[in-house]
């Protein structure tokens, strides 16, 4: 063992001056050592001297890291039963070996100190932020027989709508995947209501008015020769996080040409430090500098013309101002290029979009004329773009940009993702629905959250953020029971106040293994395993197009009474009345199921050789490349087994790549066009325009002053990241925070306002206000502030609470995308004085 | 014997401070204890902003002031392999390598918690060490600073040398990206998404830290103190470049703190901000 003498100080040292023998006689054995007992003995001879114990035995087990959505491949090292490292997997696609700032706090994440060590119930009947739940442990079995009660009585009752599963970050098949069949079994729309309208379905269903897919992009930068990137924060929150800077280093440092890279944004960040060209763009007008870049494409004849086409006889005719005969022109795999050019592009020039983005036209013509002459390109953007009111016209002029230049389904573009090849499941929903799952009352129940409703948001894939307000109203109807898995709406929701007063009335069940806003009002705590206890599969968020699917595999049994969320889904099944009860019997359990969709790889083995459970159990990851599309000068090709080689019909490529009316890229959207009366109801858009990219003004809500925008930084670890003291050690470096995140101001900003740099500020819209420190910092747009989304938190554990800057949700108005019910979280306008 | 050493690529370095968490958890480190840290400046008035930012582990110097000045000799130069380690036994505290140290990379902990509630006091040690978190890694080795430190020492980055000390004898490079190797990398460069980091001998002309050195022009940070870091910096592939005092004669390089200063040609912005990260650090 190896020892130290902890009692030595500057003070003894200078009573005993110091002999070897009185310095090392403590030996205060501390059982983890491998070394021997010594004291001071030279250190070249500890180096060689034969442990005396037994060497502790390591065990890795594979995982996938749960602090943002990458999906990073983990080693997870445990030596004696306790879990103290996790390194990314060598042989995992995504991870590669490495990881990401949040990767290693893992270990952190499973023995947090504020963790739920078991199921509970609520005894103080008041809720509110600061009173007391009185949780008491209850045991699984009344856990579960209480939820499966309430469930079962407002079945009975035909008001089984009034039960909502809401949820966050979905997993796989194992988790999030099994809530659609409970929804069908046991009758509610709002079984389950996920959050991608609180996440990014701006860029998802802005693409998909155009392209018809609707799904995230996978893409293919390392073959890429130039990005441009619309508020993605791509070395700071872009999914996959470790992988774009794993291929970051290898565009920018290894490969030749290196990739050049233009990054939009509000304020100097890593990214637009790192590009070569960083634009400081005025909020919400992404879309205008985008139209400008079509408009140069065009007018300098830089567009691809095997994707796009061409006038008839070669001559270009786009120039400003001037409009063009549609018959001229023969368009190729795009749909209403001219009549776009004419409703809207041809007056886009650099010059007027220098006047709505608050860029120099040089950088705007220069930035385009990169992008229209340098291929492959890709321009890539997320919230920072079309978290606006004009978001999904934001989103639409920068994708196509991509149609532009040809980068659809090209390499170095962009493109789908495949997914795995699971085994069916052992059981099927369809054969266990009773009468009132096929035709109870429930059927005729809009969802709480009014999508696609035509009086909420018709065109939209969720709407969560409306669940709480609308509950709360009762329009059109109050909720009775929510339960919510990975997500916390109460807190992540713009003006949560209005969701505190909603949860007080709801009967709540939280499944989070930690305490949050949600479980403050809860009225049972049903608590999850963390990710290292948990046996949970994950297929690939988009990634590189092919498929691939990965495991949590256990480091260690759970530390607490815990339940994999998957396993309470079934077990409060089994517990509903009727046939449903019955399908879950027969499911039973979420290993069983794994092991039913693990039989998929038997027939069609990883390119890793996991061809069963055991196997993907071992591995941690199926997967089998190549991506099997691929569009080469304006053809579609399809992998054979060889190469590239059997070209797609055009009926082909409408089923399988471009899913929309006329199988092209639509830059006129026949999809809104399909909805033209609707959106110019809600909307009062322009019905000639509004189904073209095309400028217009966003809306910004608060009744401030200044644009106040709230990225995620790289150290938000899915929620987790307030609690964790090593996270907020290094939160944000850019301002030099420790312990401190700070409200970045531009110095005359602040200066106009009396406030010093570090001075406590307070920021206030029609919502309400947060107070916070104010840091002068000249990379920030002087009508913008900037902080991280991440404090605030009042229930989130004991490193979290009162951790200043307040938390910006509580100034976030609530105000949405009408076409993709984007929530508009970096939209509001709020006033900023001294506190 | 191998002469370890590390290049940190600044032209792909990311900022995302991997390093500083993989070490921190690797090591078991307190919070804002980082022993490998990442600097961020600014300079420029809006819109034209620059920020940069600066990876900053232990120099592991070739002549280490904080060796030279410690009283105890608790802070020593291990000869097997070119570390920079601590003996926790024979630390007094003192702190006068925290003031010799010219990369601002000593830390000592004892009297304040960066991050509150001080999470000492939350994983409370049994046997007089600072702290005791349940997922502390197991190695141990007191008389290498390697472990939690008692409290009263400074603590200092080991380059991981639980992990380096075992590594094959005569490897010219320890890559993690080699699956033999990847358990002998320092835990910064082996979590470094760009890759980069490099880590290996710098005695052996083959390695690629030697190659890199050479090829991409590899400097060390404050060079004029004559301390010689082990830790080379890469900044551009072009011609222009910092000029380091690794081409002069060893005899014109002063050979300690306390040698006539000779004024270096200037290093620039880096070499500008030193006073700055000692001050970050108090």
């Amino acid at each position: 063992m190896e020892s130290i003498d902890t009692r030595l100080s500057r003070r003894r040292f200078l009573q005993a001056t110091g002999t070897a023998s009185a310095l090392g006689a403590a030996g205060l054995g501390t059982g983890l050592g491998t070394g021997l007992l010594t004291t001071l003995r030279p250190a070249s001879a500890q180096a060689n001297d034969p442990a005396g114990a037994d060497p502790p035995q390591t065990r890795i087990t594979k995982n996938i890291c749960h602090q943002c959505p990458a999906r990073c491949g983990i080693d997870v090292y445990t030596t004696d039963g306790r879990v103290h490292a996790i390194y990314g997997s060598t042989e995992h696609p995504i991870s590669n070996g490495k990881l990401c700032p949040k990767g290693p706090l893992g270990t952190y994440i499973l023995y947090d100190p504020d963790r739920f060590k078991g199921p509970m119930k609520r005894t103080n009947p008041n809720k509110g932020r600061d009173v007391d739940p009185g949780f008491v442990p209850i045991s699984w079995d009344e856990a579960l027989d209480t939820v499966a009660a309430r469930l079962n009585r407002l079945r009975r009752a035909g008001e089984s709508h009034r039960f909502a599963l809401v949820y966050g970050r979905g997993w796989g098949a194992s988790c999030a995947g099994l809530q659609g069949a409970f929804g069908q079994l046991y009758g509610s729309p709002n079984v389950a209501i996920g959050h991608s309208s609180m996440c990014s379905d701006g860029s998802i269903i802005a693409k998909k008015a155009l392209d018809g897919v609707g799904g995230y992009n996978a893409y293919d930068y390392a073959n890429a020769n130039m990005l441009l990137m619309f508020g993605v924060g791509f070395l700071e929150a872009f999914r996959p996080y470790n992988n774009n800077m794993q291929v970051w280093g290898y565009i920018r440092g290894v490969k030749v040409p290196k990739t050049r890279i233009t990054a939009v944004d509000i304020h100097l960040n890593t990214t637009l430090a790192g590009a070569d060209r960083a634009l400081l763009i005025k909020p919400g007008t992404d879309g205008a500098l985008a139209l400008a870049i079509a408009h140069v494409i065009l007018t300098e004849g830089l567009w691809e013309r095997s994707f796009v086409g061409d006038f008839r006889d070669g001559e270009n005719r786009f120039r400003a101002g001037e409009r063009v005969s549609p018959a001229l022109f023969e368009e190729k795999w795009v749909r209403g290029l001219v009549d776009w050019w004419n409703l809207e592009l041809k007056d886009r020039t650099p010059a007027w979009a220098a006047e709505i983005t608050d860029l120099y036209e040089r950088d705007i013509l220069a930035t385009a004329r990169e992008f229209g002459s340098t291929r492959p390109s890709i321009a890539l953007f997320e919230r920072g773009a079309h978290a606006h009111s004009n978001g999904v016209l934001n989103g639409m002029a920068i994708h196509a940009l991509n149609a532009l230049v040809g980068s659809l389904y090209a390499e170095g573009g962009l493109m789908g993702q495949m997914g795995p090849s699971y085994g069916p499941l052992p059981v099927a929903a369809d054969d266990f629905k009773d009468d009132y799952a096929r035709n109870g009352p429930w059927q005729d129940q809009p969802r709480i959250d009014l999508k696609g409703d035509p009086d909420g948001y018709l065109l939209a894939n969720n709407m969560l953020q409306e669940l709480g307000p609308n509950s709360l109203a009762g329009r059109p109807y109050k909720l009775d029971t929510v339960m919510f898995y990975q997500a916390n709406p109460i807190w992540t929701a713009p003006n949560g106040q209005v969701w505190e007063q909603a949860m007080q009335e709801l009967f709540i069940i939280d499944t989070s293994p930690f305490p949050g806003e949600t479980a403050m009002f809860a009225d049972l705590v049903l608590p999850d395993h963390t990710y290292l206890e948990r046996l949970q599969d994950a297929p690939t968020y988009p990634f590189q197009g092919w498929p691939l699917t990965q495991l949590r595999v256990p480091a260690i049994e759970p530390l607490y009474d815990t339940k994999y969320y998957g396993d309470v889904l079934i077990e409060i099944g089994k517990r509903i009345d009727g046939p449903m009860g019955d399908y879950y019997k027969v499911l039973d359990n979420t290993e069983n199921l794994l092991r039913h969709l693990a039989k998929g790889f038997e027939t069609d083995p990883g390119d890793n050789g996991v061809n069963d459970f055991e196997s993907w159990k071992e591995k941690g990851v199926w997967y089998k490349r190549p991506y099997i599309y691929r569009q080469v000068n304006g053809e579609f090709r399809k992998w054979d087994g060889q190469g590239y080689n059997l070209v797609l019909t055009d009926e082909e490529v409408k089923e399988q790549l471009f899913k929309t009316a006329s199988g092209c890229f639509e830059l006129r959207s026949g999809w809104l066009a399909e909805h033209a009366d609707w959106i110019v109801e809600k909307t009062g858009r322009d019905r000639r325009k509004l189904m073209f990219p095309h400028w217009e003004e966003p809306v910004h809500p608060g009744g401030g002053d200044l644009y106040m925008v709230t990225p995620k930084v790289a150290m938000h670890a899915e929620g987790r990241g307030a609690n964790i003291p090593v996270a907020i050690a290094t939160l944000q470096p850019v301002l030099g925070g420790r312990s401190t995140a700070y409200i970045e101001v531009n110095p005359a900003t602040a200066r106009a306002r009396g406030i010093a740099d570090g001075a406590r500020v307070r920021l206030v819209s029609d919502v309400g206000s947060i107070e916070g420190y104010c840091k002068y910092f000249e990379g920030c747009r002087p009508d913008t502030i900037v902080f991280p989304m991440e404090h605030g938190h009042w229930a989130h554990g004991r490193w979290a609470r009162g951790r200043l800057p307040g938390h910006c949700g509580e100034i976030t108005v609530n105000q949405s995308d009408r076409i993709t019910g984007q929530c508009s979280y970096y939209t509001t306008k709020v006033r900023l004085e001294p506190a | 014997m191998a002469k370890w050493g590390m290049v940190i690529d600044l032209d792909t370095c990311t900022g995302c401070q991997a390093c500083t968490t993989a070490c921190t958890m690797e090591n078991s480190r307190l919070p804002g204890e980082s022993w490998q840290d990442v600097l961020f400046y600014h300079e420029g008035t809006y819109p034209n902003v620059k920020l940069m930012w600066f990876p900053r582990p232990c120099m592991h110097c070739e002549n280490p002031s904080c060796v030279t000045v410690c009283p105890t000799k608790a802070t020593y130069k291990d000869p097997e392999g070119g570390f920079v380690l601590m003996d926790y036994n024979r630390c007094i505290g003192c702190k006068y390598c925290q003031i010799a140290c010219p990369y601002g990379v000593r830390f000592s902990m004892d009297e304040r918690a960066f991050v509150k509630p001080d999470i000492r006091q939350v994983f409370p040690s049994g046997d007089g060490r600072q702290w005791n978190p349940p997922y502390q890694a197991p190695q141990d080795d007191p008389g290498r600073g390697i472990g939690i430190q008692p409290h009263g020492v400074v603590s200092k980055c080991t380059f991981c040398y639980h992990k380096v000390s075992q590594a094959p004898a005569g490897v010219a490079d320890l890559d993690e990206d080699v699956p033999e190797l990847k358990e002998y990398v320092p835990a910064c460069v082996r979590v470094c998404p760009p890759k980069a980091r490099f880590f290996g001998d710098l005695d052996q002309p083959q390695s690629t830290v030697n190659r890199l050195i050479a090829d991409k022009r590899g400097v060390r940070l404050k060079d004029e103190t004559g301390n010689k870091p082990q830790v080379y910096y890469l900044s551009g592939g072009a011609t222009a470049a910092v000029p380091s005092l690794r081409s002069m004669a060893a005899a014109t390089v002063p050979t300690g703190p306390f040698s006539p200063p000779q004024r270096a040609p200037d290093t620039g912005a880096i070499a500008a901000h030193s006073a700055d990260w000692t001050a970050d650090q108090a």
